[in-house]
């Protein structure tokens, strides 16, 4: 399906929004790994969801990255863009970096988030077991962490930028843009805010762990930490996937989420 | 400090060297002596006290009537409060009687791995740190900054440079857009980062002349300078064989690393800039051919380097030559004679070719 695509003014910055479905409100929050725009998993969620799919500050056509020095600026960000969506609660569902800001705005602002689905998120930090070089890897180390199929058309376009010159400019210039809005809120604290794990207490909201087995750059056990963390939340690992369920297994990962929605 | 606790290798002349009455390291210490302080020095201090023992060796070695001392590679983004380059700088300017030329950097890339700092933030703070510096030179303290990056209640510094309003200032670029823009907004001088093809420098400074005459002003020739490599010997054929090894040393077991770019660092549009610069790198030559055509190092007797360097200088347009006349392996014996022979066989010449002053000018050290 082709989804709606609106630009929403909030306070000077300018949000790129996808819409698409029908059926209650979702909030999707993308990773860095290229669901910021509509796959095949939104059209998935969006046969029992209107599925709203905005583009942090920074990636895609969306602005206000100048002003965002950390994640506080990403979920006051996402507060302010439910309000002008006129949302009061919502079933939010985060991949990785949009794990974080979902695991965060459900803890700090629990009547806005009604249902959470965390995908493989960052946002913790355990010392036996570092999150991945998301910042300084080559892109086949980076597909060497982040996927369990290496044949995935996505690892093997990774595999193939051995040479960063020869990249396409437009993907190169939307992947540095990327990777300077992760920058920053996820350079140091690495990737993660040292006070979440003991702020997770406070998520009212039903709450389903989403893991891909394989995956190298935030392993399980970050995973269970949140399973562990957050009051009632379930945790389901997803077999035979990498750090991605929306890109690599995005009908196990649909049907899980809507599954859990639904209950 | 006495029979126990000492530090090695300190020569006696920077252990005695003296301002006026006051001997530098004897009095910094006397201040901490333990019943003074009622503890023993942290270990900042003691490294503080090499550090200082360092920068006085650097002084007396410098210890010449005319010529320039040029600090180029203090990441400004790396001193918290920034103030403390201020005043080091300052120092070294009123110690070597006005002789200094402050250079300002951003830091590599590779720093901001290794120092935890956000490379998001490196142009801000950058940027902030350098306004704070020039106020520390030029207003009277003391004063309150409250910038985003530093909030400092009372800025104090001491001493101020003795050169006024302040030293000149250089800054050295890999070909960011934002490094010679800004560069050219202030009017100070921009230094070409060495190890790429004479054409990326071209390309750099054809954009820098473009960017001062965009602010309304022609830019002068000692506002852009050329780092290389040089290496003279009394043949061409005796140069290439005494240098190449060196070279290819420093190029393939060195370089490598360098082109680190972390996010965030130069906006998304210059990193692609740098990027495709990347096959004009040294680190991507593997000939001897390519290392001559393209003017990455300057080898051979004295005749050829004074004419491929008068060459270039003229068809840069630039008015300030820097030498890198040690590389890699390169040891001192031939490192010594390779800087006599250019200092007595090319530096003249070229001074002479280039209509240049004896002792080098500095760019403009207007603000």
């Amino acid at each position: 399906m082709t989804p709606e695509r609106r630009t929403v003014a909030l306070d000077g910055r300018q949000v790129r929004l996808l819409v698409g479905g029908s059926g209650p409100p979702l909030l999707y929050l993308h990773s860095l790994g290229g669901d910021v725009e509509w796959l095949e998993a939104h059209d998935q969620l969006a046969r029992r969801f209107t599925v709203h799919l905005p583009a942090h500050p920074g990636f895609a056509e969306s602005t206000g990255v100048e002003d965002v020095d950390g994640m506080f600026d990403y979920v006051l960000h996402y507060v302010d863009l439910l309000g002008a969506l006129r949302l009061r609660a919502v079933p939010v569902v985060g991949a990785s970096l949009g794990g974080w800001i979902g695991a965060e705005l459900a803890a700090l602002y629990p009547e806005r988030v009604a249902r959470l689905v965390l995908v493989d998120a960052v946002g913790l930090w355990i010392d036996a077991a570092p999150i991945g070089e998301l910042f300084g890897s080559t892109p086949p180390e980076l597909a060497r962490m982040i996927f369990h199929d290496q044949q995935h058309p996505i690892a093997q376009m990774m595999h193939a930028m051995t040479n960063l010159s020869e990249v396409p400019e437009d993907f190169a210039y939307a992947q540095l843009k990327a990777l300077e809005a992760a920058a920053r809120v996820g350079w140091n604290p690495y990737l993660h805010d040292p006070k979440l794990e003991r702020r997770l207490g406070r998520v009212t909201a039903p709450t389903l762990v989403l893991w891909g087995r394989q995956d190298g750059l935030v392993p399980l056990v970050y995973g269970e930490r949140y399973r562990d963390r957050i009051p009632g939340a379930r945790l389901e690992v997803i077999e035979r996937c990498g750090h991605l369920p929306p890109i690599e297994r995005p009908a196990d990962f649909a049907a899980r989420t809507l599954d859990f929605l639904s209950a | 400090m006495n029979d126990v606790a000492y530090w090695k290798n300190v020569p006696v002349r920077v252990w005695e060297f003296a301002i006026g009455g006051y001997q530098v390291m004897k009095k910094w210490l006397s201040y901490r002596e333990l019943k003074l302080l009622g503890r023993a020095l942290t270990k900042d201090e003691v490294r503080y006290v090499s550090e200082m023992a360092r920068r006085i060796a650097a002084i007396l070695a410098r210890q010449t009537a005319r010529m320039r001392i040029a600090v180029v590679g203090n990441a400004l983004p790396l001193y918290n409060p920034p103030i403390r380059v201020a005043e080091e700088y300052a120092m070294i300017d009123v110690i070597s009687g006005g002789r200094l030329i402050a250079g300002m950097v951003v830091g590599g890339g590779p720093e901001y791995y290794s120092n935890g700092l956000n490379p998001a933030e490196a142009r801000g703070r950058f940027n902030e740190a350098l306004d704070l510096i020039l106020r520390c030179w030029t207003e009277p303290g003391p004063f309150v900054h409250n910038g985003k990056h530093y909030k400092l209640r009372y800025v104090n510094p001491w001493p101020t440079p003795l050169q006024k309003p302040h030293p000149p200032i250089w800054i050295p670029g890999a070909g960011s857009y934002e490094t010679m823009d800004f560069v050219a907004r202030r009017r100070w001088a921009y230094m070409g980062i060495p190890y790429f093809h004479k054409r990326v420098f071209k390309k750099n400074f054809d954009y820098f002349r473009e960017a001062c005459a965009k602010e309304g002003y022609t830019a002068a020739p000692e506002q852009m300078g050329w780092l290389v490599p040089v290496y003279v010997a009394e043949s061409d054929a005796r140069a290439r064989e005494e240098y190449e090894s060196h070279l290819w040393y420093f190029a393939r077991k060195l370089l490598p690393g360098i082109n680190i770019t972390p996010p965030g660092y130069t906006s998304a549009r210059s990193a692609l800039k740098v990027l495709g610069a990347f096959g004009d790198f040294m680190l991507n030559v593997n000939t001897w051919d390519e290392i001559v055509a393209g003017g990455y190092a300057i080898v051979g007797s004295p005749a050829t380097v004074r004419e491929q360097m008068a060459e270039m200088a003229r068809w840069l347009g630039v008015g300030n030559v820097l030498t890198l006349l040690q590389l890699g392996t390169l040891p001192a014996d031939l490192t010594r004679r390779n800087m006599e022979l250019f200092a007595a066989e090319v530096m003249p010449h070229l001074r002479r070719e280039l209509d240049l002053p004896v002792a080098p000018a500095a760019a403009a050290s207007g603000a």
